[in-house]
């Protein structure tokens, strides 16, 4: 994902046309990535309120589209695949019904998974009404991704500035009104489902050809291009300038996380501790695992820190006392 | 309630064991995976093309008279493949071997020399007159890719290791 932004930016620079059938496979690989990353969100969103046989499930829902990834482009994670001007592996056709026997896998087991969380009353109680961003403010923090489409904010790079193959294959942004972290939930889980359809999509469209351009003089100096990728959190952006050395003078890379945890303060007014770990989680924040909080009550000064382990038990108790209800 | 229950609870009595028996039964990943380095010196020309492309830059070669050494300094290999990617040999391959966790550095190291027909005019290594068309990439021998004992990395490191 971060690969597609970085090689699109120096093919804006360099003015390199990617071959159609690379941006295809550029199509796949990115919704691959995002069905795998919604599937690993909703197990550890079910993980921190305790709720850990939906983690169990999610994770062997999506385990198959890790191996499916692994076969296309030689690793679980980390594919490799892009190259400036294209991509390195194609995606022969002995593999197509493979992928899309994958993608029926998925759907049938996602759209159990939902139908059986909808009706899940413990659960509806720990998300609905929790952590909400209203519509306002949701456009006034600029939040990003599933994050703004759960408070009705339908922003999507890939419908707004459609890259890669999102042009032909089209994009329906999902949107929840719930602005809750159920509404976020739901945008992820529906667009899991809208991702294996592109998936579908993008394979019946794959035009022949070849896969990489031909890059015949060497990238002008001093170019400068910024482009934008829809990641399974938010849109993420890259610039780059170009230099004389066959590397970039300048790179920026940002990422939505920055830009959607400006609002978790806003998120948490008013919430008990034991609602903070799951609001924090409905953002889908990358910041490996140093999570902790540190607590001011305001009546005496006092400062208490929570550790990681402390939040989770905080967390997972109140699920406990909301069942026992 | 108890719908969402009832219905969870099909959903992990359908699946009662899905995890595999590894380690204690072999894996074996796809075709294609991107596993350990082989470098398979028998085939090798001494292009280069694999440190050229290297973004780790760990894939060096040092001109020592007639002889050619290459090192691949696999401590801090990403398995990108491109070394494979680019070999027009394909001397380099991956292979599907990830088990590749190790206590002793040196067994990431891949040290090898090849012997190279030396050009009289200008001094550089050749494999033969023929072969040199099959180059594509031009060699790094100087510049930023050569960093010298300055690196920690750069000392030599007996013979064969890997």
């Amino acid at each position: 994902m971060h690969s597609t932004g970085y090689c699109q930016a120096l093919e804006k620079a360099a003015e390199i046309e990617v071959p159609p059938r690379a941006r295809f496979i550029r199509t796949i690989i990115l919704e691959l990535e995002r069905i795998h990353s919604h599937l690993l969100w909703l197990g550890i969103a079910g993980h921190i309120i305790g709720f850990d046989t939906i983690l169990m499930q999610a994770w062997r829902i999506r385990e198959p589209v890790m191996w499916l990834a692994e076969e296309i482009t030689g690793n679980r994670k980390l594919y490799g695949m892009n190259i400036v001007g294209g991509v390195r592996r194609d995606i022969p056709a002995e593999l197509h019904p493979k992928i899309l026997e994958v993608m029926d896998h998925v759907e049938k087991e996602t759209r159990a998974v939902l139908n059986a969380v909808v009706d899940d009353s413990t659960i509806r109680m720990r998300l609905e009404g929790v952590g909400k961003v209203p519509n306002e403010e949701a456009i006034a923090h600029s939040i990003l991704g599933p994050s703004a489409r759960g408070s009705g904010v339908a922003i999507d790079i890939r419908a707004d500035h459609p890259y890669a193959a999102y042009a032909e294959t089209g994009v329906n942004v999902i949107v929840e009104t719930g602005e809750d972290i159920w509404a976020r939930t739901v945008v992820r889980i529906k667009e899991t489902l809208e991702s294996i359809r592109i998936v579908r999509d993008a394979l019946a469209m794959m035009p022949r050809g070849p896969i990489q351009a031909v890059i015949d003089k060497p990238i002008p100096p001093g170019r400068v291009a910024c482009s934008s990728v829809e990641a399974p959190r938010g849109e993420t952006h890259h610039f780059v300038i170009t230099s004389e050395e066959p590397r970039p003078y300048r790179w920026k890379a940002r990422a939505p996380t920055f830009q959607n945890l400006q609002v978790v303060p806003l998120a948490i007014l008013n919430e008990t501790i034991a609602d903070v770990p799951i609001t924090l989680g409905s953002f889908d924040p990358c910041f490996s695992c140093t999570e902790r909080v540190e607590a001011v009550d305001v009546r005496n000064g006092q400062l208490k820190v929570y550790s990681k382990r402390e939040l989770e038990e905080l967390s997972r108790a109140l699920t406990r006392r909301l069942r026992g209800r | 309630m108890f719908k969402g229950k009832i219905k969870e609870a099909r959903i992990c009595f359908a699946h009662p064991r899905v995890t595999l028996k590894y380690p204690f039964e072999p894996l074996e990943p796809p075709d294609g995976f991107r596993g350990r380095i082989q470098v398979d010196v028998e085939k090798c020309i001494g292009c280069g093309g694999c440190g050229n492309v290297c973004p780790s830059r760990l894939i060096r070669f040092y001109d020592e008279g007639d002889r050619t050494r290459m090192e691949f300094i696999l401590d801090r290999c990403t398995y990108c493949g491109r070394c494979a990617d680019v070999c027009p040999e394909k001397a380099v391959t991956m292979t599907k071997e990830f088990e590749t966790a190790t206590d002793n550095l040196e067994d990431l190291y891949i040290v090898q020399e090849l012997y190279m027909g030396t050009c009289n005019r200008c001094g550089r290594c050749f494999e033969t007159e023929n072969w040199i068309d099959k180059i594509p990439t031009r060699r790094h021998r100087e510049g930023a890719l050569f960093v010298g004992p300055a690196m920690p990395h750069a000392k030599p490191v007996g013979e064969v290791g890997g």
